[in-house]
């Protein structure tokens, strides 16, 4: 017997040492980055764990007793998985994006990260599993012995080299404690995939299916002749047994399918949230494509794992003679038939199937345990620096817990069960994660109470009406309990809850505790609100497909202390090793702006903190995760808080809430309305401040001096002389702002005081305050906006600031504006005064050429016998030319022609002196060159200060003698025409013209006029006239048209010649004045 | 014939086609049809419920592997659109 044991135990060694090295393989491909497990075909393979030893043995055994209801618990999932496409792969996608751990750390997460709801889903999970270990435990002791050849006794003891004993059983649950230590908790990270413990899973199910296959095939065609003849001959040996087992409940004549919908039920929910499967099929994905192979893998595997399971078990039956031991037909019908080598097979396929098994749902639940049982009371410390080695070991301890919890339900239990019936009582466990999990996924509505209240609820009911009574036959608990009621209340029977008869024990229980389970989830949901941050994860749960619309919602929370990165690395190298945390950072600040001292944006702190927050999920879970940056967070002094609210409303498919939008359209109109800058500041200002309920906002300009001075304020009742205010203390700042042109803010003042270096001085009162730079793209600052809060901590957040930039950007844009439009105001004005300034001065030349023509004589004098006529043409306003007539006597009459060099205003203002001197001399009698010598003497000195000279000719006639004594100062000669000449001729004499010298001395000379002679005086006006093709009228003009008017009275002449200087020049402006005297004597 | 597949193919790649197969599967294993097949008599040597039982998986994996064609044939031509 010792022998059989020994090689048995050896033969499972070797397998052992055979699942070690695949598995070492697999790991060692995954290390080199060529993973073996990434691959549709092991995906399938490994969620063959759902086939345990309760398949590979079980099957049988309630096939031969039961009947075909067996296949159920397989057709459930086979049903399912037309499911995936749209369920496994939401909730896979979910899992991967939050580092999701287990099935208890999705429940909690979805439910607002509850710690509660998370130990809850544990400790089901832990209980419910418990006979799910047990039955494993149970079929490879058992089957162990069978091969072996001992009787069948679980609590056989084996004895170890030292002497001391041992239960088998035991033996065997700590060797696959220590397996699954191994394969599953060598490291914390239990969101990483464990490629080593996937593959041996894989292994381990090819192993079970070709030795069920192999028995199969040996029962059906080595025993018997096919299927049809194991059918045949049972159906013909035993007719009732046949109809019993090929029917589903007909023995009872009354077919009631409840039953049969309760295992479909539950097979159904267990693929699913039986926490290894949820690990297997989630957490151990590697792609999510594999799910459309995995969707008819799994099944067909399932069909070939339970093709043979019928024929084995009436083949059993066939050849024992009856159902009874029928759990393990599969081993001991090659035993019994001889065939030790099919045994073996058989042995250790169900070896490898209860050895899957346990080590999956172990390195589960020790994950659940670890991260909701354990976690919450651990982050409750401190952080040290040996917090790695105490979790990992945690880990480890949690696998040894459930395994040994297992263990000592199977010794209580014992074989009172049937290995189906164990197994069912976990689904049915499993089973109460259902609503809180597809409601989680599909309903927005559904919340942490419901969950909580459902999940709790139905686990009650579970245990009361399942698992107490599975205590209570192995005869642990009293009878009386489970016939009468507690305290003899019948109506609390717990497998006839209040009076229900009628139903199998587990559509009882499965119907009490989902009638509950779901209309708590259902009526707490619909009564009780979620909070926020159960709504936060609702989004991140239901909105999963439209992850980008998540991404950019703008932050809702700030952190009110920044946190390094530095820091960030510190904690998490508290609980996953420095090294973990090293590289996790790394993969965070891949494309992301850190600066070397590892501050990072205020903006992003939430960012990382969520990062922080779900790599340490991927080790402890979410809740604990929370808990933990959180603890940390608030032992540095900061939390995370809301931040303040401003856009509270909907937004606009711009990302633009209406507030925002109401702010810019307010500013723009603001701004439009006027030019007045002042205004167009004090109107915003007061804007932000009611809109924004701001203490204080100013906008600041800095002066050529580097001082600042308050340009505009609101919010405070200040005079806006008082350039010493509070605001202004903060000059570090404002310069900051000036030199980089970037908004500079602080989002808590208190907290940042130490950070920057503030003027101690500043005024203490404002919590936050923002510097927003006045400025155009690529142009200086004009100024800075400053918006200062005492009350409201975080209030600046990016959308904010980028609201703010704008408004300040659009006030630089109005500024320039108003810049451009006063410069060209400033231009027109300028020259309207020039114009004004002209308007004058062509007034003033209007009079002043009035006042110089009343200086001309009206008329000339009337003298008997001479016919004496005087004009001036002027060219410019005033002009220098004179011409005057002093009558001595009645027969003696002056004459004076004379021209000031120049048409100027100086011109004008010498003519007139000229003239006062004139009529000054006129009174005494003087020959004309006294006249001239005299006038020259006074002029001189003003002539030369004023840089001009004049041109005189004086003439003196007597008209009783017919003389004319005359002197000439450089002006042109007056022409003679006599009535009996041809050729006229000119009055000429020595002399210079007046003001090149003093004291001259000028000729005089005489001619007598007769009867008929025409003098004309004249000034160069009119020989220099000039037409159109620049010929002079010249003297030559002067004569000859002197000639044709000789008939003419003086006026007439002076007319005609006027006439002939307008003709000559045409439309040409005269250059200079004309002036002429004609004198006729008659 | 080609074309009917092809569009039997695109139609399964509904989503809403997988709820109704995974609800008509529920129907077959309930009450009413269960009821027909449950009888304790050999059909060509097979007992009835087990054929049903048998039978019924077998098309429903095959259903899901035409989904999985179908999926493929669909990935394939998202591809190809890709390319261009």
């Amino acid at each position: 017997m010792n022998g059989a044991i020994s090689s048995v135990a050896v033969i499972a060694i070797i397998y052992t040492a055979l699942i070690f090295l695949i598995a070492w393989y697999a790991h060692h491909r995954k290390e080199i980055g060529r993973s073996i497990i990434s691959n549709p075909v092991i995906y399938s393979l490994s969620l063959g764990v759902y086939c345990t030893s309760w398949t590979f043995f079980g099957s049988v055994g309630k096939a031969a007793t039961t009947g075909i209801d067996f296949v159920l618990i397989y057709l459930g999932p086979s049903l399912t998985a037309f499911s995936w496409l749209f369920l496994l792969r939401r909730i896979i996608k979910i899992s991967k994006e939050h580092n999701i751990t287990s099935i208890a750390d999705f429940l909690s997460r979805r439910y607002g990260k509850s710690p509660w709801l998370g130990a809850l889903v544990t400790l089901i999970a832990f209980l419910g599993i418990m006979p799910y270990i047990a039955l494993q435990l149970k079929a490879v002791s058992t089957s162990f012995f069978i091969l072996s050849g001992s009787q069948k006794d679980p609590n056989a003891f084996i004895t170890l080299a030292s002497g001391t004993t041992i239960p088998i059983a035991l033996l065997l649950a700590l060797i696959l404690a220590l397996f699954s230590i191994i394969f599953g908790a060598r490291r914390l990270v239990s969101s990483e995939r464990h490629e080593g413990l996937i593959a041996a899973i894989a292994f381990e199910s090819l192993v079970k299916l070709v030795a069920l296959l192999v028995v199969g095939l040996f029962v059906t065609y080595g025993l018997f002749d096919g299927f049809i003849d194991i059918f045949e001959r049972f159906k013909n040996i035993n007719p009732e047994k046949f109809s019993q087992l090929f029917t589903f409940a007909v023995s009872r004549n009354d077919p009631n399918y409840i039953s049969t919908f309760t295992l479909l039920f539950l097979s159904m929910g267990a693929v699913m949230l039986l926490p290894r499967q949820f690990h297997v099929m989630v957490i151990e994905n590697s792609d999510e494509r594999h799910i459309t192979t995995a969707m008819w893998l799994f099944p067909a595997y399932m069909f070939l794992i339970n093709l043979f399971v019928m024929p084995i078990a009436i083949g059993g039956i066939l050849t024992t003679g009856s159902s009874s031991g029928a759990d393990f037909f599969v081993l001991s019908l090659p035993q019994l038939a001889g065939y030790r080598s099919i045994a073996l097979l058989a042995f250790l396929g169900g070896f490898s199937a209860a050895a899957g098994m346990v080590m999956v749902e172990s390195i589960a639940i020790s994950t659940m345990l670890l991260n909701h049982i354990f976690m919450p009371f651990i982050v409750q410390c401190t952080p040290r620096t040996w917090f790695p080695i105490l979790l990992i070991n945690l880990k480890r301890f949690g696998i040894l817990l459930v395994v040994l919890m297992g263990y000592f339900y199977y010794r209580i239990i014992g074989d009172s069960y049937t290995l189906v019936n164990m197994g069912l009582i976990s689904f049915a466990a499993a089973s109460q994660f259902m609503p809180a999990m597809l409601g989680g996924l599909y309903w927005k509505r559904g919340n942490k109470a419901g969950a909580i209240s459902g999940i709790l609820l139905g686990f009650l009911i579970w245990l009361y009406t399942l698992l107490l009574p599975s205590f209570s036959k192995s005869g642990w608990i009293s009878d009386t309990l489970l016939s009468n009621g507690p305290f003899g209340i019948t109506l609390l029977k717990p497998t006839e809850l209040f009076g229900l008869t009628g139903m199998d024990l587990w559509s009882h229980s499965l119907f009490w505790s989902m009638l509950f389970n779901v209309s708590s989830y259902i009526i707490c949901s619909i009564l009780l609100n979620q909070n926020e941050q159960e709504r936060d994860q609702v989004h991140k749960f239901i909105g999963v497909f439209g992850k980008e619309e998540a991404q950019r919602r703008t932050e809702r929370k700030r952190l009110s202390k920044p946190v390094t990165t530095e820091q960030f690395i510190t904690l998490l190298s508290k609980f996953i090793g420095e090294a973990e945390a090293r590289r996790a950072l790394l993969i965070y600040s891949n494309g992301r702006e850190i600066s070397g001292d590892g501050a990072i944006s205020e903006f992003e702190l939430p960012d990382l903190k969520r990062f922080t927050e779900k790599t340490l999920a991927g080790s402890v879970g979410g809740a604990a995760a929370g808990a933990i940056v959180n603890n940390f967070l608030s032992d540095i002094g900061s939390s995370m808080e809301p931040v303040y609210d401003i856009f509270s409303s909907v937004r606009t498919n711009l990302d633009q809430n209406r507030e925002s939008l109401f702010v810019r359209l307010k500013a723009s109109e603001i701004i439009n309305r006027t030019l007045d800058l002042q205004v167009i500041m004090d109107d915003l200002l007061k804007l932000l401040v009611k809109e924004f309920k701001l203490d204080v906002a100013l906008i600041v300009k800095k002066n050529d001096k580097g001082t600042f001075s308050i340009v505009s304020i609101q919010g405070e009742k200040l005079p806006l002389t008082n350039q010493s205010h509070p605001c202004l203390k903060n000059i570090a700042l404002l310069n900051l702002v000036y030199h980089d042109h970037k908004t500079h803010f602080i989002n808590d003042l208190r907290l940042d005081r130490a950070a920057i270096t503030l003027d101690p001085n500043a005024d203490q009162s404002y919590i936050s305050c923002a510097h927003i730079p006045i400025y155009r793209e690529g142009e200086p600052v004009i100024a800075v906006l400053s918006l200062l809060s005492k009350s409201i901590a975080g209030l600046f957040t990016q959308e904010f600031i980028e609201l703010l930039s704008s408004l300040a950007g659009q006030l630089a844009q109005a500024i320039t504006i108003v810049r451009e439009v006063e410069a060209k105001q400033l231009e027109r004005s300028q020259k309207e005064a020039a114009l004004l300034k002209t308007a004058r001065i062509t007034r003033d030349m209007e009079i002043a050429q009035q006042i110089q023509k009343s200086f001309l004589p009206d008329s000339a004098p009337s003298i008997a016998g001479v016919d004496i006529a005087g004009r001036c043409i002027s060219a410019a306003l005033v002009g220098g030319d004179y011409y005057d007539f002093f009558l001595r006597s009645s027969q003696i009459v002056d004459i004076v022609i004379a021209d000031v060099s120049g048409h100027s205003v100086g011109a004008a203002l010498i003519m007139s002196e000229v003239r006062t001197l004139l009529r000054a001399e006129a009174n005494s009698i003087h020959p004309p060159c006294a006249v001239l010598g005299t006038l020259n003497n006074q002029l001189h000195e003003d002539l030369s200060r004023a840089e001009l000279f004049i041109t005189m000719f004086y003439a003196e006639y007597n008209a009783e003698t017919g003389i004319l004594s005359y002197s000439n100062a450089g002006h042109n000669h007056p022409v003679l025409q006599r009535r009996d000449e041809s050729v006229p001729r000119e009055l000429d004499t020595e002399g210079l013209i007046l003001g090149v010298k003093k004291d001259i001395l000028f000729e005089e000379r005489t001619v007598e006029l007769m009867a008929g002679d025409v003098l004309l005086f004249y000034t160069d006006g009119l020989t220099e006239a000039c037409n159109s093709q620049g010929d002079m009228f010249g003297l030559s003009g002067v004569y000859s048209h002197l000639k044709t008017c000789l008939h003419l009275s003086s006026d007439e002449i002076l007319d005609s010649f006027y006439a002939k200087i307008q003709e000559f020049t045409g439309s040409q402006n005269l250059q200079d004045d004309i002036s002429f005297i004609a004198v006729k004597i008659l | 014939m080609k074309r009917l597949l092809t569009q039997i193919l695109s139609r399964l790649q509904l989503p809403e086609s997988w709820v109704i197969f995974f609800i008509l599967g529920i129907i077959m294993m309930t009450f009413p049809f269960l009821h027909i097949f449950n009888k304790p008599v050999l059909l060509l040597g097979v007992p009835l419920l087990f054929l049903y039982l048998i039978a019924g998986w077998v098309i429903s994996i095959i259903v899901i592997y035409l989904f999985m064609i179908a999926s493929h044939h669909k990935d394939k031509s998202t591809d190809e659109k890709d390319e261009l």
